[in-house]
């Protein structure tokens, strides 16, 4: 499955600009477990106080990636957990047979932060939103790319978001988890002539297989890194190809220009 | 009753996040929603949720009676001054 990339916005771990993924990696810069949250002052404040940490993450990396068809693009939003510090606050809300915060239920859901996007953008493009274990990030590529092609989009954007789960559910946790959120404005892969091309466009491409029944190679045990910092790493680094392997997939990586 | 008003507007304040608002901001006799303080209808069912925790007292969901309640703060502290347990 080919593909281009636009624009590759990333805030997280610490890292906020495209020099500091960069260095991320390049020269091996670590990530931080600080949690500082972009200011979003291009929203008005009556929209801007119900964001959580996590909405304001997704939505600056979903309006710097798509700043150019904020209205029109059509759009894929991923997460594995969703904003589970409010879920998980409801949840307690409900045991203590609390009356539950409407406002808080209305965006606990696992598309809210889409619906906030689109009420604010005025966008009313397909959107859909999704959650697939550890392999969320690649599973959102798959389907941002099948739903550009099938339905010839110009581009889709894909906005990946996680906060690390509230203290409760810390144990069940395997990754090493960061607060973080990844937005690309992809593009389709036309394979025009050679004088077409734009010089040094990447072209991605990533391909899945399953693992072999009874492939210990890879080990069986979740991929100790999450998903979308390993992709990060890849197109940062500028190298050719990479490989990542969660427990149920190995994913393929390659870079080529035309 | 001014009592009543300024905790009924701190709750305003507390419940919906109005960040960089003070109680002297809110107008006594003012539209909360829409052209006035600019609230929205889920802040409308927050509120409600809130007055509901605070002062005991019932209120009908998309009722002509509530919309008049919910219409200022004024409207609102005789509201519950009459119907609070």
């Amino acid at each position: 499955m080919k593909f281009t990339i636009k624009k590759c916005v990333a805030w997280g771990g610490g890292l906020t600009t495209d020099q500091d993924w960069q260095e991320f990696a390049q020269k091996g810069k670590e990530l931080s477990l600080e949690q500082d949250l972009p200011a979003l002052k291009q929203m008005p404040a009556m929209q801007r106080r119900r964001l959580s940490p996590f909405a304001k993450l997704s939505l600056h990396c979903a309006l710097s990636a798509a700043e150019d068809c904020l209205a029109t693009v059509p759009s894929v939003f991923a997460s594995r957990h969703g904003d589970l510090q409010k879920t998980s606050k409801l949840i307690s809300d409900v045991a203590a047979k609390e009356v539950l915060s409407p406002t808080q239920f209305g965006l606990s859901v696992h598309n809210a932060v889409g619906g906030l996007f689109s009420i604010y953008t005025g966008n009313k493009a397909p959107l859909s939103a999704i959650s697939a274990g550890e392999d969320t990030f690649f599973v959102a590529i798959l389907d941002a790319v099948s739903k550009m092609n099938y339905n010839a989009y110009p581009q889709i954007l894909l906005v990946y978001t996680e906060t690390q789960v509230p203290e409760i559910y810390a144990q069940y946790v395997a990754q090493e988890e960061y607060s973080m959120s990844c937005a690309l404005l992809i593009e389709p892969f036309q394979s025009a002539s050679a004088s077409e091309c734009e010089e040094d466009k990447a072209i991605f491409e990533l391909t899945l297989s399953n693992k072999e029944q009874g492939d210990k190679s890879a080990g069986d045990d979740e991929n100790p890194h999450m998903q979308a910092l390993d992709f990060l790493h890849f197109y940062y680094s500028g190298v050719e190809q990479a490989e990542v392997v969660s427990k149920r997939h190995t994913w393929q990586l390659k870079r080529t220009t035309c | 009753m001014n009592a009543l008003s300024e905790e009924v507007k701190q709750l305003i304040i507390d419940t919906l996040d109005l960040e960089d608002i003070e109680p002297a901001d809110i107008d006594y006799e003012d539209a909360l929603f829409v052209d006035g303080l600019g609230l929205d209808s889920i802040d409308a069912l927050e509120l409600g949720v809130a007055i509901k925790k605070a002062y005991d007292v019932k209120i009908d969901n998309n009722s002509e009676d509530s919309k008049k309640h919910f219409y200022s703060v004024k409207t609102l502290c005789e509201f519950i001054a009459a119907n609070r347990g």
